[in-house]
C-alpha cells in the first residue's frame, strides 16, 4: 500500500512538473499577436467562455438540494446568501466606492471583488459581452500582475474592475497554480485566512509539500469544480469529491485498526487536527481602524491555533436563522464524524419575521453606523417592514484543508482518552459506552510497541 | 590572589548575566499597522526589505520579510506599495524580522 501511494504521489508530481515544464501551445502566436482577452483563448478553446458563465465561479450560486429551508428551484450562494461570516452578499455589497470617512478618505469595496469578470459584466451575467469580460488569466497565468486588477471608475463614473491582459501574462498560462486559487480563496471574509483559516503553504499542507496542487484534487471538468461538502458552502457545480479516489482507497492505512474506523470517521477528523481564522464577529459593533475606516469587530486566531469541534454529519445541512451546521447522528447509517470550525456571528434580525438581515458595508465602513448598513441593504432588497434587533448565529465550517503530515495526525490516544478530543457524550454515547471507549486497554499494547520501536 | 580571582569571576558572571538579559530583552515581538512606502526585493529573491509608515505614529519602520508566501505576493504584486499592512515582527539588534505580514483589507 505504501509503495502504491508513493508511486501515485510521484506520478502526480511528475505530471505537475511535466505540465509546468512544457510551454502552453500557442505561446508564439500570443507573443506575435498580443492578447485580446477570451477571444484569444477561444481561438484554440472554442466555447469555453460560454461554458464558464454557467459555473459557480461566475454565478456565485447554484441550485441547492441538501440544505434545509431553501427553495430547491432557486439558486443560492454568495450572490444572495445572508449569514454572519459575511453579513452582506454580492447584491447588497455590490462593488462600490464607500462614502468618505471622517478623514475624507474613500475606497472601493464589495463582496464581488473576487468575481472573475470586469464588474460591468458581473455575477451571473450572460451573453457575448460577459464572455469577453472573463478574466481567464487570473486563474490561468503564472505571471499575472495583480496590481493591474483593481476597481476604478470608468469615464462614465461606473465602477469597473481592470484586469492584467498583458502579453506577458497571457504567454505564461497553464493549469491554475496554488497561488492562482489562493489569491481569491485566502482573502474571503475580511482579510487573509480569516474565513476558512487554513494555509496552503508548503509547510502547512502535506499535499502541497509533496507538490500536489489544488486542481490535482479538485479535478476540473469543463470548468466545473468538484467540491467537498462543507455545511456552509452551498453553491456547487454538481460534482462532489472525497479523499477516496485516484490517490486514496477506502482502506488507506497499513494498520487495519485504523482502517476499521473509516466507516464512521471521516479522513479529515484525524488528518486535519487544527484550523484557524475568525471564530466570532460582531456586525453590530464596528471598530475604528487607524486609517479612519471601520471594520466589524472580529475575534480571530492564526492558522493552526484552533482545535476543531467534531460532529456526526450525513452531508445534509440544518439551516435556520440562528444555526447553520451538520445534520446526522450515530444511528442514521449515513453519518460520519467530521471536524468543524465553530463560528459565531452577531448581526441584526428582523423582529417582524425572525429572519437574519443583511448589511450593506459601505455606510459602516465609512462611519461605523451598522444600522445605516442594514437600512441600505433593506432598501436594495425592497424590505420595508422591519425592526432590527441584534442576535447571534452559530455556523459550522467544514475543516477540509491543511492536511497535516501523517506523524502529526490524531492517533488512538487522542480520541480514546478521558476528556479526549472527541466529546463522546455530545456524539451520542452513553456513560457505559464512553467508559469502554476511553480505556487505555484499547491501545496500550499497540502504542507501547510503537514507542519501543521508535526509541 | 584569591580575592582578585573572586572579583574577576563575579564581574564575569555579572557581565554574562547582563548580556543575557540584554539579549532576551532585545528579542522583542512588536506589531503594527502601516502603509507600505517601499518594497525592495533582494537579488536572490529570498528576502525583501519593506519600509512601512506606522498609521498611528507616522514613524517609518523597516521590516525584513523572508517567508516564501509573502515574497511571492510581492513578486506578483498582490501586495504593493501603498497597501495597508498588519505585521508582527521580532526586533533584535536593530533588525526587524517579520513573523506575520498581511494586508488589512479583505473583500
Amino acid at each position: 500500500m505504501w509503495g502504491k501511494n508513493v508511486v501515485i504521489v510521484l506520478g502526480c508530481i511528475l505530471l505537475a512538473a511535466t505540465v509546468y515544464a512544457k510551454e502552453h501551445p500557442g505561446k508564439e502566436q500570443i507573443l506575435k499577436d498580443g492578447y485580446q482577452g477570451p477571444k484569444t483563448c477561444e481561438e484554440c478553446h472554442p466555447g469555453k467562455a460560454k461554458e464558464f458563465l454557467g459555473t459557480v465561479h461566475w454565478k456565485h450560486a447554484s441550485k441547492v438540494d441538501h440544505v434545509d429551508n431553501l427553495d430547491p428551484n432557486e439558486e443560492h450562494g454568495m450572490k444572495n446568501r445572508i449569514y454572519t461570516m459575511c453579513n452582506g452578499n454580492d447584491i447588497v455589497n455590490n462593488l462600490k466606492e464607500v462614502p468618505p470617512n471622517a478623514l475624507g478618505k474613500t475606497k472601493f469595496t464589495g463582496c464581488n471583488t473576487c468575481h472573475p469578470g470586469d464588474h460591468a459584466s458581473d455575477v451571473g451575467s450572460t451573453g457575448p459581452a460577459a464572455e469577453q469580460a472573463i478574466d481567464c488569466l487570473i486563474c490561468h497565468s503564472l505571471k499575472y500582475d495583480f496590481s493591474k486588477r483593481k476597481a476604478v471608475k470608468d469615464s462614465s463614473g461606473k465602477v469597473v474592475m481592470t484586469q492584467d491582459r498583458s502579453t506577458e501574462a497571457a504567454a505564461n498560462i497553464g493549469r491554475p497554480s496554488v497561488k492562482n486559487c489562493m489569491a481569491c480563496h485566502e482573502a474571503a471574509g475580511g482579510g487573509a485566512m480569516i474565513k476558512r483559516g487554513f494555509s496552503m503553504a508548503k509547510d502547512a499542507e502535506v499535499h502541497i509539500t509533496k507538490g500536489i496542487i489544488c486542481v490535482d484534487c479538485h479535478q476540473v471538468k469543463n470548468h466545473k469544480f468538484p467540491t467537498g461538502r462543507d455545511p456552509n458552502n452551498w453553491a456547487h457545480d454538481g460534482i462532489y469529491m472525497t479523499c477516496v479516489g485516484e490517490c486514496h482507497t477506502i482502506k488507506p492505512h497499513s494498520d487495519p485498526d485504523y482502517n476499521r474506523h473509516t466507516d464512521k470517521i471521516a479522513c479529515q477528523t484525524c488528518h486535519i487536527p487544527k484550523t484557524g481564522g475568525a471564530f466570532s464577529k460582531d456586525f453590530t459593533k464596528w471598530e475604528k481602524q487607524s486609517n479612519g475606516f471601520f471594520e466589524p469587530s472580529t475575534l480571530k486566531r492564526e492558522v493552526n491555533e484552533t482545535a476543531p469541534v467534531y460532529a456526526w454529519y450525513n452531508l445534509t445541512v440544518s439551516n435556520t436563522p440562528q444555526f447553520i451546521g451538520p445534520k446526522g447522528s450515530r444511528t442514521d447509517g449515513k453519518s460520519k464524524i467530521y471536524p468543524f470550525k465553530i463560528f459565531q456571528g452577531k448581526a441584526y434580525y428582523n423582529k417582524k419575521d425572525g429572519k437574519l438581515m443583511s448589511m450593506d458595508f459601505a455606510p459602516p465602513i465609512a462611519n461605523g453606523d451598522s444600522l445605516a448598513g442594514v437600512a441600505s441593504a433593506a432598501k436594495i432588497l425592497g424590505i420595508k417592514d422591519y425592526e432590527p434587533v441584534p442576535g447571534w448565529q452559530t455556523i459550522y465550517f467544514g475543516s477540509n484543508h491543511q492536511v497535516t503530515p501523517k506523524s502529526k495526525a490524531l492517533r488512538c490516544a487522542n480520541c480514546h482518552a478521558v476528556n479526549g478530543v472527541l466529546n463522546l457524550k455530545e456524539l451520542g454515547y452513553n456513560p457505559r459506552e464512553i467508559e469502554k471507549l476511553t480505556t487505555p486497554e484499547i491501545y496500550f499494547e499497540k502504542l507501547l510497541k510503537q514507542q519501543q520501536e521508535n526509541e | 590572589m584569591k580575592k582578585i580571582l573572586s572579583i574577576v569571576m563575579v564581574l564575569a558572571l555579572a557581565a554574562f548575566a547582563s548580556f543575557a538579559a540584554v539579549t532576551t530583552a532585545s528579542a522583542e515581538e512588536l506589531k503594527m499597522t502601516g502603509t507600505i512606502s517601499k518594497i525592495e526585493l533582494a537579488a536572490d529573491g529570498k528576502s525583501a526589505t519593506v519600509v512601512l509608515k506606522d498609521t498611528k505614529t507616522e514613524a517609518s519602520v523597516t521590516v525584513i520579510v523572508s517567508d516564501e508566501l509573502t515574497l511571492d505576493k510581492f513578486k506578483d504584486k498582490r501586495i504593493v506599495e501603498g497597501d495597508e499592512i498588519r505585521t508582527k515582527y521580532d526586533s533584535e539588534g536593530g533588525k526587524n524580522s517579520s513573523k506575520m505580514f498581511k494586508k488589512t483589507a479583505g473583500c
